[in-house]
């Protein structure tokens, strides 16, 4: 196995989402695309996260919680944009208590919502060139916030 | 006028009709739509708002107390004699003044605050509360939950929804009847046809355009077709809760397998953009029937291997009970209604779902239990709806009368449809082609005080499946 191929631990926050991205996020964790496989894998704790993913628009209400997760992640983090409410393209970013999406994403993942079958390559693309080792990710990451 | 309010209304609930929707528009009137489930027809009820307030219903009809507290929070105006008028919708981060229904304006100046607000929690010796969320665990939508616990047990949960909420009908409102569709389309992804759906009747009851039987049909297909989908993902969801890992990853291939047919199909996974105003997607009939083959050929195993695990079956027994009496108290809906035994099914009031529409399906003890069983049941028989529906299509005329849009569409509709959460209500009014306002009652709306009163007396390590019992959405909630 070659060493470019790190561990990417994600940690997911709904934030305004239409309940479709979740469901194929879900799904991505089921035997058809198994995800794990590729070392990519959603847990419980911010703690246990490298990248936080935020999917929906990010509500009023919400931003705070995503902050507050964001904080939490041991830097070096990343940020992971997915569906087109969270890159801002969404049919609901202009709503009164929407910020239109996540600010400065490393990766975006499109999609209405994306497909399993189309993020599960961007996912491992990425994280195979951005992880490889050549690239320090402290490079993308921004300067590292001490966790709360 | 108050009293003449409370009886009006009291008045169609003590007959048994179903609340459609409760709500205001801009104008300064309130607006109830009731429906006579027998024969589908409606009464709508108005009352004009006088100095900022209206006669509460909540104290004698406790399924509106939602409703009115959004009232309060969307419109400013105060339902007087509330019981609960804590905000539901705005938080502390919301600007004083700021009615966002009332007048559209420019987007608010929010506070430099938490949106926290005050919870309702049980007080005394013993007694712990466990804050939940708004970010869980799992892969799931963003909710709060506070509960008070006696050791193990909840003795009350209060639910801080509304998270998500984005202010889709106010951003509904500053649209022309044109750009509506794909809006509505993404309200909810596990109610997306039925949302379509509502809007497409809507608009077509305006327009004067009586839907030919082939329309019909291919929104029959396609509405199954999403029930189906919603139900086989808390089917699988309910093992889950109890540890039955082999019955969640085999439904869970079940559900996969039958959205890869849906985008074969329909050329999407979740069936967005499927309806429109006079139009509705279609699929090769055959290639339906085969679709739904496949599925059954996966679905009859896994339903034997449910029905005949003994322990899983002791497991959903006696948890979550929704006596029946509590469930019409609340106006709960869909599946969680029909569980505890009450049988209502919004397909029964469409005169153009009763022509092959079997009738409700009901269980009566309430219990996680039951509610599984209802969705085994509605399973089975979307897929004998999808099969009769493709099979009739196959004789339909393929030339069928063209719907097109009247320039200047005006006036209100009320419309519904039975999604997988329950009577999915849509109360749109257009003036000119522009939506004036844009009102979604979602069946899950109804259920989340129910769910609420479900918990109490369970073990709080069963929250969990009691929740995935109900799979209940936020999305469609929040708005």
């Amino acid at each position: 196995m070659s060493k470019s191929i790190r561990a990417l631990h994600i940690r997911h926050v709904d934030a305004g989402s239409c309940n479709g991205c979740e469901q194929e996020l879900t799904a991505l964790t089921s035997g058809y695309y198994d995800i794990q496989r590729h070392g990519i894998d959603l847990v419980a704790s911010p703690r246990h996260a490298d990248a936080l993913l935020v999917t929906g628009p990010v509500t009023d209400t919400m931003a705070l919680a995503v902050k507050k997760v964001w904080e939490a992640i041991p830097s070096p983090k990343l940020r992971i944009a997915f569906g087109d409410c969270a890159l801002g393209c969404g049919v609901f970013q202009n709503g009164y208590a929407s910020e239109g999406g996540v600010k400065e994403a490393d990766l975006e993942i499109p999609g209405c919502p994306p497909e399993p079958e189309m993020a599960l390559p961007i996912l491992r693309d990425w994280m195979r060139t951005h992880r490889s080792g050549q690239k320090a990710y402290s490079e993308i990451a921004p300067d590292s916030q001490s966790a709360v | 006028m108050s009293t003449s309010w409370q009886m009006r209304n009291t008045e169609q609930k003590g007959l048994n009709h179903e609340l459609l929707a409760l709500t205001a528009n801009r104008h300064g009137n309130l607006l109830a739509s009731w429906l006579n489930p027998l024969d589908g027809r409606q009464l709508f009820l108005e009352l004009e708002v006088s100095n900022g307030s209206f006669p509460s219903l909540a104290s004698v009809m406790p399924e509106v107390a939602w409703d009115e507290r959004e009232i309060n929070d969307l419109f400013g105006w105060i339902p007087t004699g509330h019981p609960d008028l804590r905000p539901l919708v705005r938080t502390e981060r919301w600007p004083q003044g700021f009615f966002p229904l009332r007048s559209l304006s420019e987007p608010p100046n929010w506070r430099d605050v938490e949106p926290d607000l005050p919870s309702l929690k049980v007080e005394g010796e013993g007694v712990t509360i466990m804050k939940v969320g708004p970010t869980h665990a799992g892969v799931i939508e963003s909710g709060h939950f506070v509960f008070s616990l006696m050791g193990e047990n909840v003795l009350y949960l209060d639910a801080h929804l509304f998270q998500n909420h984005r202010g889709i009908e106010a951003l509904l409102e500053t649209k022309s009847v044109n750009e509506v569709a794909p809006l509505v389309a993404r309200v909810c992804a596990a109610d997306t046809v039925s949302n379509q759906t509502n809007w497409a009747l809507a608009v077509e009851q305006l327009a004067g355009f009586a839907q030919p039987p082939g329309l019909v049909r291919k929104r029959i297909i396609l509405l199954e077709a999403e029930r189906i989908l919603s139900h086989l993902n808390d089917l699988a969801q309910i093992p889950a809760g109890v540890g039955f890992q082999v019955a969640h990853q085999r439904a869970l291939a079940m559900k996969e397998s039958w959205q890869r047919s849906l985008k074969s199909l329909y050329g999407h996974r979740f069936l967005f953009d499927t309806v429109l105003p006079g139009w509705a997607r279609s699929a090769p009939s055959e290639a339906v029937l085969d679709a739904v083959g496949k599925l059954r050929s996966l679905w009859v195993p896994w339903r034997q291997l449910v029905r005949g695990h003994h322990g899983f079956r002791n497991r959903i027994k006696g948890v979550g009970v929704t006596p029946l009496e509590r469930v019409v108290r609340l106006g709960a809906q869909g599946v969680a209604a029909r569980a505890a035994g009450k049988p209502f099914d919004a397909r029964q009031s469409l005169p153009w779902y009763r022509e092959t529409f079997q009738g409700a399906v009901t269980q009566g003890s309430g219990d996680v239990g039951a509610r599984f069983r209802v969705r085994l049941e509605e399973v089975e028989a979307a897929m004998q709806l999808i099969e009769e529906a493709a099979v009739r299509l196959r004789e339909t005329d393929c030339q069928e009368e063209e719907f097109s849009l009247p320039r200047e569409l005006s006036g209100r509709a009320v419309t519904f449809t039975e999604s997988p959460h329950g009577m999915n209500v849509h109360d749109v009014t257009v003036a000119e082609g522009r939506i004036s306002r844009y009102h979604i009652r979602s069946g899950t709306y109804r259920n989340w005080p129910l769910l609420a009163q479900a918990v109490a007396g369970n073990a709080v390590a069963d929250f969990p499946l009691i929740n995935k019992s109900f799979e209940l959405c936020y999305s469609c909630n929040d708005r």
